[in-house]
């Protein structure tokens, strides 16, 4: 889908060349799907210096990778991102794409920053996490000690 | 519910309203539809609309009946549908009286074939029932009285009379000649 | 030829091809087997307690999907008969959107194998068994959604905290509001309305941030909302776009939903054997909470 964003970009750009005036965006920046991709903004919401800092200078993390086979991210599903200059693997705990009943779907997409040793960047969770997510093993259970509420 | 057999989808009737005049035109059409029929209890006009206005009619008779006069969506209903106001009175006063305890459709719909000639265009008649007017399929006249089968009638009877008693007189004759026979027969076995 | 012989061969009553033909209906009605179903149904009718006219605003979950293609008599009249056996075990009560409302799931990860959520309804609808709603409420300044199928049998309560309805059908114009609207405190106390009083409708209106929004709002006509204060053009835009025949096309409505007549057979079949539920739910809360608990 971002490849084709970006095709379509590149059209209309090449397209309007011959234009005076180019008009700063011309395509939509709606996402109605609400998928998490790569080049997603995402809101960190843990307690870590690097999270705060990207978000006073307004420039939110952005997805690089996501680490499945569809592309897509989902709720527990780890992806790369780019913050602050730097690269960075983090955890997704909440998504704001339509879910099933009985999953709770939040205004924002956030993640948790996580080390490469897997350890979480910060020490707290400032917004609450899917209780489902308790059910998953191996590192995230690292990130699931640091939750202060679940629902 | 609907008496009436109803398509489940609606017909879109794009020129109903006269070309590009697109849903509101169309509306306006069963308006003019719904408020002649209710105007002068039977019209005429292409089959596709005039079976999409009987949807409407029958729908606001219905709510007309179910509701009466005091409720208030039911009569915005009769001014937008009515676009000739005395018909409002006309809707609640007499044809909601006319069809109470009224088990069966409250109109009828006749299929008048094709136009001819020029491009063939089905054509129908909408009519509400109980109006005034002569009935579309006319009842059988009684001929038994006209003078030609009158006299029809009397030849036949004439012919059955006339063969009743050519065979009367036939089997009269059969007997006469056994009893003769017999006794021929029995003189000749005495003596 | 004969004169009318001619007319009825030219003018002939419309024939459907969808309707039964009226030879056989005949048929039907004048056979054993049906006679006798016929002669129960009209001894029934004379019993049978009639639902108020609103009951259907009630619990309209009981009525079924209108589209034609997914209409099926028989299934609908089996799932009406599973919901009213779930819901003598589970107190499902009467709420609106607008509604703030506390569910008890059961969920295996928590520690005591339970999960409660408070929030406002924004949303209600499905049929059948299939019927849900959603709730919303903000928790540490993040806003929260979940949705909840109303005949799951993972939920072990329902309980409304607030009874009230707001002024239209959807409240999905909450996301795009400040928080406040939809903030909910966990340990709300639930409002007891006096008995025999009709449900309050709150008259709030909602005053929503600025653009970008989720959806269009000022195309949609929302009476919970204030005035948006957007350009003229948006405004121009909406009414190119506005549908406004639709609203006195009967026979759209007609198609739309489960018509009066079939609406009341069902509402009076749910009304007779809510009557009985409705009395055993009481019994049961003059008990108190039982051993099972």
């Amino acid at each position: 889908m971002a490849l084709l964003c970006r095709a379509t970009v590149l059209q209309t750009q090449t397209h309007l060349c011959t234009n005076a005036i180019v008009p700063l965006r011309n395509f939509s920046v709606s996402s109605p799907l609400q998928q998490i991709i790569k080049l997603s903004r995402l809101q960190v919401v843990d307690n870590s210096a690097i999270g705060r800092a990207a978000a006073i200078s307004g420039r939110p993390a952005k997805c690089i990778h996501v680490y499945n086979k569809k592309g897509v991210g989902t709720l527990g599903d780890k992806i790369l991102v780019a913050i602050k200059g730097q690269k960075k693997k983090a955890y997704i705990v909440g998504v704001k794409q339509k879910q099933k009943p009985f999953v709770p779907r939040f205004d924002s997409n956030n993640i948790v920053l996580v080390e490469e040793s897997g350890m979480p960047t910060g020490t707290r969770i400032r917004v609450p996490i899917p209780s489902m997510l308790r059910g998953k093993e191996g590192d995230f259970t690292k990130i699931l000690s640091i939750a202060t509420k679940f629902i | 519910m609907l008496r009436i057999p109803i398509k489940v989808t609606a017909r879109k009737l794009p020129h109903a309203g006269g070309r590009g005049s697109g849903p509101q035109g169309r509306i306006n059409k069963m308006r003019k539809l719904v408020t002649a029929l209710i105007r002068h209890e039977r019209i005429e006009g292409q089959y596709q609309w005039v079976d999409e206005a009987r949807g409407y009619a029958e729908r606001l008779i219905l709510e007309a009946q179910r509701n009466g006069d005091t409720h208030k969506g039911t009569m915005e209903m009769a001014d937008y549908w009515l676009l000739e106001k005395d018909l409002v009175h006309k809707l609640f006063k007499v044809l909601v009286p006319r069809y109470t305890n009224y088990p069966a459709s409250f109109t009828q719909l006749w299929s008048l074939g094709e136009t001819f000639p020029g491009r063939p265009v089905p054509m129908a008649v909408l009519e509400l029932k109980g109006n005034p007017w002569p009935p579309v399929v006319p009842k059988e006249r009684d001929q038994r009285n006209s003078l030609v089968n009158i006299l029809l009638d009397q030849a036949r009877k004439d012919y059955r009379q006339q063969k009743y008693e050519s065979i009367a007189a036939l089997e009269l004759n059969k007997q006469s000649e056994q009893q003769t026979s017999n006794i021929d027969d029995s003189s000749a076995s005495t003596s | 030829m004969n004169f009318s012989l001619f007319c009825s061969a030219l003018v002939v009553p419309c024939r459907f091809s969808n309707t039964l033909a009226t030879k056989l209906v005949e048929r039907h009605r004048k056979s054993k087997l049906a006679s006798h179903t016929r002669e129960e149904a009209e001894t029934k009718d004379t019993t049978v307690l009639t639902a108020p006219r609103d009951y259907k605003f009630v619990y309209p979950e009981f009525l079924p999907d209108p589209t034609w293609w997914k209409r099926d008599r028989i299934r609908e009249k089996l799932e009406r008969e599973d919901m009213m056996r779930r819901r003598s075990v589970i107190e499902i009560p009467e709420f609106y959107v607008g509604t703030v409302m506390a569910v008890e799931s059961s969920d295996k990860y928590a520690p005591g194998k339970k999960n409660r959520f408070v929030g406002i309804c924004i949303q209600r609808g499905g049929h059948g068994l299939r019927a849900g709603f959603t709730l919303r409420n903000v928790i540490d300044g993040q806003g929260v959604e979940v949705q909840y199928d109303l005949y799951n049998p993972t939920i072990i309560r329902l309980e409304v905290l607030k009874l009230e309805k707001r002024l239209d059908d959807e409240l999905l114009y909450l996301r795009d509001a400040p928080q406040e609207y939809s903030t909910v405190p966990f340990d709300m106390e639930p409002v007891v309305l006096p008995p025999g009083i009709a449900v309050p409708i709150n008259t709030m209106k909602v005053k929503l941030g600025p653009r970008p929004w989720h959806e269009r709002w000022e195309r949609q006509e929302l009476k919970g909302v204030e005035d948006l204060g957007l350009p003229e053009r948006f405004y121009k835009r909406a009414a190119e776009v506005a549908k406004p025949w639709q609203k006195h096309d009967l026979m759209r409505d007609y198609r739309l939903a489960i018509n009066e007549d079939e609406t009341e057979e069902i509402m009076t079949d749910v009304y007779g054997k809510m009557q009985g539920i409705e009395t055993q739910q009481k019994l049961r809360r003059r008990q108190g909470p039982g051993p099972a608990k």
